[in-house]
């Protein structure tokens, strides 16, 4: 009998198809772009094809050479722009602002790697360090209400023809829909009991164990109850904070290893899908006085990493009712990422 | 400069490329080629399917025979069964039910080289009646809350066959965008006292800016706030919140809207896969009085990424003024 399943956090309903479940081997997987290092603008050496860094982590002083480990530079064709104002407005019924924002390439390595899972752990925390860098210093513009940093993988995931491994921060002036649906359960459920969410349901599902797939000192990696899609995982921190960017040294070191660790179970057991990954962390709080709803963001708000392999399509069904239908229940993926 | 913009129902922001958009010619597209292998919805091949539903057929052809033109089965692999009880409980923190529902597949046309642009007038008319009488019938369950009724066709936008087919799953829960849209609209008719699907009507037919075709019945028009490049919907003129109690007249007037939009989409953008939802409202005693049904068509021409997922912040490349140009410029 298949399952529905409702997602605590933003009140979402899946159905969960038991007995039609999906087994990696029945997903048709993507062959990767072939492009090459002498090609390839986000190589070592080919510093001067990209647009100069806004940052980089480098053994060598100077700007825009080789020597680095990570490099972050604005992205050349930006879905929003960082100069102007807001200037928002009606148009009848509608409400329309300009497009302002941040949009910059974290370049991940300076080989040309394309997955996450190749690189080493230290890599992976010189890529954290980069993301939490810059989304403390893009907080520093008034204009800005949340920094989204995410990862395209794959064709299938939506990444561009280039295969060297990079991930993607949007800076936007609103704070996006979904979050702020996160924002709005958590408060409720705080308010209600004065626990945070995301803590209660990290305690069950380190007692029930089937859905864990990875528990190191700091991190906890597991496949939602209500998953979305086959083989969708959830990156816990175990230290309520509502910041990514409160990340001390130690737990970024932990979360890198845990992080490349679950990269490569999926793409050992998967046949290295595509995928997208997506950090949910508390938007900027400096307008907490006008926003009622920041009062107990810091108690009531869990940080969180989101991992999507792309395995199936989207269908109308999907779209026209945000019910998704997934033919892999989370414990059977647990199960397969877990014992490899 | 790209745009932010807000739907003023959902509360979904959208990013608009009005700066450098894109085309009809920016998109590449495979075309649907067609398979060699046995059809089960061909007719001939009833018995590759479950015994059928509801049939349109000669009145002295057997049920399950080959002599049909329109056939209503139940999905061979349904996301949900009618057999059972809800039994809705909880785990732990969790809230979970058994998977209760029905999932049907309307097979168009027994003409497998056909495609729900190439209907005939009277035969899409047809097709629109049976989805108005299936959403009847199913009325009668009382633990169905939601009927879905959508269409996927072409392979990126989650078709598995090719031959000309809708589906229509009916849900015991009200899914959470048919929520998000209620709730919306609750909240503008209560600020405005006017339903705010109306108000778009009327912005649209004024501003003449994002109109496709329109008739005696419906406005077919690409939304100011689209999510994805040529994105259509197809509203009614009369505000009326269930679909099923569209009228014969009605009916008519929609077939004759829809394959004219279809074909637009069609020769437009070189025969795109795209998804046809209908949106109407719950299955309840009480009209939802604030709320207005209408279609929404979704030509699949980009892939969705990591930021849409995780912000629902999507981003479109196609500002609708110029989809709608695009579209009402095709000669058909």
């Amino acid at each position: 009998m298949p399952e529905l399943r409702k997602d605590p956090l933003i009140g979402r309903w899946v159905i969960i198809s038991t007995e039609r479940a999906k087994r990696p081997i029945d997903f048709v997987m993507s062959t990767p772009s072939s492009e090459t290092q002498n090609t390839c603008p986000f190589c070592e050496g080919h510093e001067a094809e990209t647009q100069p860094e806004i940052f980089a982590i480098r053994s060598t002083a100077t700007p825009n050479g080789p020597g680095w480990s990570v490099r972050v530079i604005p992205n050349i064709n930006p879905i929003l722009r960082i100069e102007g104002e807001l200037t928002r407005r009606a148009k009848g019924m509608f409400d329309v602002m300009q497009g302002i924002g941040a949009h910059e390439l974290l370049i991940e390595t300076p080989q040309h790697l394309g997955n996450l899972a190749d690189l080493s752990v230290e890599q992976v925390q010189h890529v954290l360090q980069a993301a939490v860098h810059r989304i403390q210093d893009l907080e520093r513009d008034p204009r800005f209400r949340y920094v989204l940093w995410f990862k395209n993988y794959g064709d299938i995931a939506g990444s561009s023809r280039i295969a060297h491994a990079r991930s993607q921060l949007i800076a936007t002036p609103v704070t996006p829909k979904r979050v702020k649906e996160e924002l709005v359960v958590a408060r409720r459920y705080f308010e209600d009991k004065e626990r945070c969410l995301t803590c209660d349901v990290l305690s069950q599902e380190q007692q029930l164990k089937d859905r864990v797939v990875l528990d190191s000192s700091f991190v906890t990696v597991l496949c939602p109850f209500a998953s979305r899609f086959p083989f969708e995982l959830c990156i816990l921190p175990k230290r309520h904070a509502c910041d990514f960017a409160s990340l001390q040294p130690e737990e970024l070191a932990d979360l890198a290893a845990a992080m490349q660790q679950v990269f490569a179970r999926l793409k050992r057991v998967l046949g290295d899908p595509s995928y997208n990954f997506v950090l949910h962390t508390a938007p900027f709080r400096r307008h907490r006085a006008k926003v009622g709803y920041w009062k107990t963001i810091e108690d009531d708000y869990h940080w969180h990493l989101e991992c999507i392999p792309r395995l199936t399509r989207m269908a109308g069904f999907e779209w026209g009712s945000g019910f998704y239908i997934n033919p892999t229940p989370p414990e059977e993926a647990a199960h397969y990422l877990r014992e490899e | 400069m790209s745009e932010l913009r807000r739907d003023p129902i959902t509360g979904r922001w959208n990013i608009i490329n009005t700066d450098e958009p894109s085309g009809p010619k920016d998109f590449h597209l495979e075309p649907f080629t067609p398979s060699a292998a046995a059809c089960p919805f061909c007719p001939g091949n009833e018995r590759l399917t479950p015994a059928e539903i509801y049939a349109l057929r000669p009145s002295v052809s057997a049920a399950n025979g080959s002599d049909w033109s329109l056939r209503v089965i139940p999905n061979k692999f349904p996301a949900l069964r009618i057999e059972g009880e809800l039994g809705l409980r909880g785990l732990g923190l969790f809230d979970l039910s058994n998977g209760i529902g029905a999932h049907e597949v309307i097979i168009e046309t027994p003409d497998h080289r056909r495609q729900m642009a190439d209907l005939t007038l009277p035969e899409l008319e047809q097709t629109l009646g049976v989805f108005r009488a299936r959403s009847l019938d199913l009325r009668g369950d009382r633990r169905l809350k939601y009927t879905l009724i959508f269409k996927n066709f072409g392979r990126d936008a989650g078709a598995s066959l090719e031959h000309s087919h809708s589906q229509l799953i009916a849900l015991p829960i009200i899914p959470k965008r048919v929520m998000e849209e209620l709730k919306g609209a609750a909240r503008y008719a209560e600020f405005r006292g006017r339903c705010p699907y109306c108000d778009m009507l009327h912005q649209e037919l004024e501003e003449d800016e994002r109109l496709v075709a329109e008739n005696k019945g419906f406005l077919a028009f690409c939304p100011f706030v689209s999510s994805f490049p040529f994105e259509t919907w197809i509203l009614p003129r009369a505000h009326h919140s269930d679909f099923a109690a569209i009228t014969q007249e009605g009916l008519g007037d929609l077939a004759r809207i829809l394959k004219d939009v279809l074909l637009r989409l069609r020769h437009g953008l070189s025969d795109p896969p795209y998804n046809f939802i209908l949106h109407t409202a719950p299955i309840e005693p009480q009209p939802r009085e604030e709320y207005h049904w209408h279609i929404e068509l979704t030509p699949k021409l980009t892939q969705v990424a990591g930021f849409e997922w995780g912000t629902g912040f999507y981003i479109n490349p196609t500002p609708p003024e110029l989809a709608a140009k695009v579209l009402r410029e095709v000669a058909i």
